[in-house]
């Protein structure tokens, strides 16, 4: 499997990164959670963090989400800072994201679910909220198509008036990433997508994932599953303790001394 | 359809209870079921648990009133300034409350009923007091050329007025929850964190959502005290917070029709059950107590088992 890593073709350097951070500092109660951290994602890459369980990485993706604030340290989204940027106003840069323990609407249906997504998106007069007119109509015809087709995408045409709390653990998981589509992000950040997946679902998850590349969708993934991390990423970094350890392609990981005794182990050498 | 029978319904009742005390009984129903709606889009649809739904109905009332009495202000401007004070407070509550979620809200509103209440026993110069303000007038009647259309004096003109509100506050709420709106305020009961990775703003959604539904309390508030004619602190106590609770959750959190049957039930139960005095406050107990335990989907659910069980019977050779 990590052979395809190789024929992956190099991502285009150069471009200017479409998110940046610098600097980053997180600690809670004196455990340093994120030190130090930055990071460039070029537009268009998949770019993944990998680290042994407590390493920072979950609450990276927090500080990048704003679901934390840093103690110091800049995060930028195509040149715009996101500093003191609360969670739901970054949604509207362009910015969704899954969570590590799934969290959907549990009592809505599934296609509820993705019809939330597309919050940011509607286009009502006010007065058609309460007095449903011909724009409130059409609005409510699109996001119904548009919840289709994303469902469709992810396998799930068929589930659309069940609970999501009554979903397999792989089909929430991927309820939660066409939920996250729905608010047709530029980048996505993806949290332990693979977690309690079997291998077919990982399969069909990783052919997403590069599709979704391929529509120009920058993912950021934190992952544990080196098959899916190996195969997909562009770029990978590497957080041990909360520090970066090293960056490079997932050719370079894989031969790097530091990164083998920090985590890999001999699980891939 | 729903809404024709509903329609159908409310103009028979009047007709059919033709005594004063049940004309009576009716339109504490349409009140009730007015508070029942406010709090079930607080607490059903947005998910704060709102102990204190009593502070807002009895703002509607004795701000309505006291512009009426003090000021001379007429009725529907009262009922106006009523209603958008008790909506105020609504926000002005859930937005110091916006970071308590849970019990803590639910006790920061209760904590908020209390204090309305002691401030309109106790605020003798303005309120009162416990010894109430008497002879509240209805609302005018509608005149057309020097001829008395409508005469508000009468029960079933009352009752019509009441209910009529009623079902347009129904509908305005059925169309917000079937909106955009019913997705972004149940997605923030079900999982703020999440609704926010969706870009949604749940603290200015709460808000919202908890001053509609407060301002739709002190409507019921404004009709409370014109019907009546007298307002006493007492109408207002914590107590009638569980009272309008126990109507929610009997009838079906998170739906608008279920709020409705459960608040006629339990306006209409211990007047069947009159003869039990204090014991219907067991009946309250215990039909709540049944309702959590077995069906906490309240009326609605049950309503939903009944039919599921019909059908296949229904087609069965």
């Amino acid at each position: 499997m990590t052979q395809a890593a190789v024929a992956e073709p190099p991502v285009a350097t150069g471009t200017a990164p479409l998110l940046r951070a610098e600097n980053l500092h997180k600690s809670f109660g004196g455990v340093h959670a994120v030190f130090d951290i930055s990071l460039d994602v070029s537009n268009g890459s998949i770019f993944a963090i990998i680290g042994p369980n407590g390493a920072g990485k979950s609450t990276l993706l927090n500080l990048i989400s704003g679901i934390y604030q840093p103690d110091s340290g800049s995060i930028s989204l195509d040149g715009q800072d996101l500093s003191g940027m609360r969670a739901h106003r970054r949604v509207r840069l362009g910015l969704a994201r899954t969570f590590q323990k799934i969290r959907l609407f549990k009592q809505l249906s599934v296609l509820d679910n993705v019809i939330a997504g597309f919050h940011v998106h509607h286009n009502i007069p006010a007065w058609q909220y309460v007095i449903h007119g011909t724009a409130f109509t059409r609005d409510r015809q699109q996001c119904r198509e548009e919840a289709l087709r994303l469902l469709e995408f992810f396998g799930m045409g068929a589930r659309l008036n069940v609970f999501a709390g009554e979903l397999s653990y792989g089909e929430q998981r991927m309820l939660e990433l066409a939920r996250s589509l729905a608010t047709n992000p530029r980048l996505l950040l993806v949290d332990e997508p693979a977690a309690g997946l079997n291998a077919a679902e990982v399969d069909v998850l990783l052919d997403r994932i590069r599709t979704l590349r391929s529509r120009g969708i920058t993912v950021v993934v934190v992952e544990h599953n080196m098959d899916l991390v190996m195969n997909v990423a562009d770029r990978i970094m590497v957080m041990d303790y909360g520090r970066h350890l090293f960056q490079g392609t997932p050719l370079e990981v894989q031969k790097n001394p530091a990164v083998i005794a920090a985590y890999l182990g001999g699980e891939l050498s | 359809m729903g809404f024709l029978f509903a329609a159908l319904c409310i103009i028979a009742l009047p007709l059919i209870f033709n005594d004063t005390y049940w004309r009576t009984n009716l339109t504490i129903c349409a009140i009730n079921v007015l508070l029942a709606l406010g709090l079930d889009f607080i607490l059903g649809y947005t998910g704060q648990l709102n102990l204190g739904h009593s502070a807002f109905y009895g703002l509607g009332a004795y701000v309505s009133t006291l512009l009426i009495v003090k000021l001379g202000i007429p009725f529907w401007a009262a009922f106006a300034a009523g209603v958008a004070f008790a909506g105020l407070a609504g926000m002005f509550l859930s937005l110091f409350a916006v970071r308590l979620r849970g019990h803590y809200l639910a006790i920061a509103s209760l904590g908020f009923a209390v204090i309305i209440y002691q401030v309109l026993l106790n605020w003798i110069s303005l309120t009162q007091g416990p010894l109430g303000i008497y002879g509240i007038s209805p609302p005018p009647a509608i005149v057309v050329g020097g001829t008395v259309i409508v005469d508000f004096r009468n029960l079933t003109a009352f009752f019509y007025l009441v209910s009529g509100f009623t079902m347009l506050v129904y509908l305005l709420l059925d169309q917000l929850v079937r909106s955009p709106v019913g997705e972004t305020l149940t997605a923030i009961r079900e999982d703020e964190v999440s609704a926010a990775s969706l870009g949604i703003n749940g603290a200015a959604w709460k808000v919202f959502a908890f001053g509609l539904g407060a301002a739709v309390a002190g409507a019921a508030g404004c009709f409370y005290a014109s019907f009546v004619g007298t307002l006493v602190p007492d109408a207002f106590y914590v107590s009638e917070a569980f009272t309008i609770l126990a109507m929610v959750i009997v009838g079906g959190m998170g739906t608008l029709i279920g709020p409705v049957f459960g608040a006629i039930l339990l306006t209409l139960l211990p007047e069947i059950l009159r003869g039990i005095g204090d014991l219907r406050l067991v009946v309250y107990g215990a039909a709540l107590t049944f309702v959590v335990l077995f069906m906490p989907g309240g009326l609605v659910q049950a309503a939903r088992m009944v039919q599921e069980k019909l059908r296949p019977a229904g087609r069965g050779p």
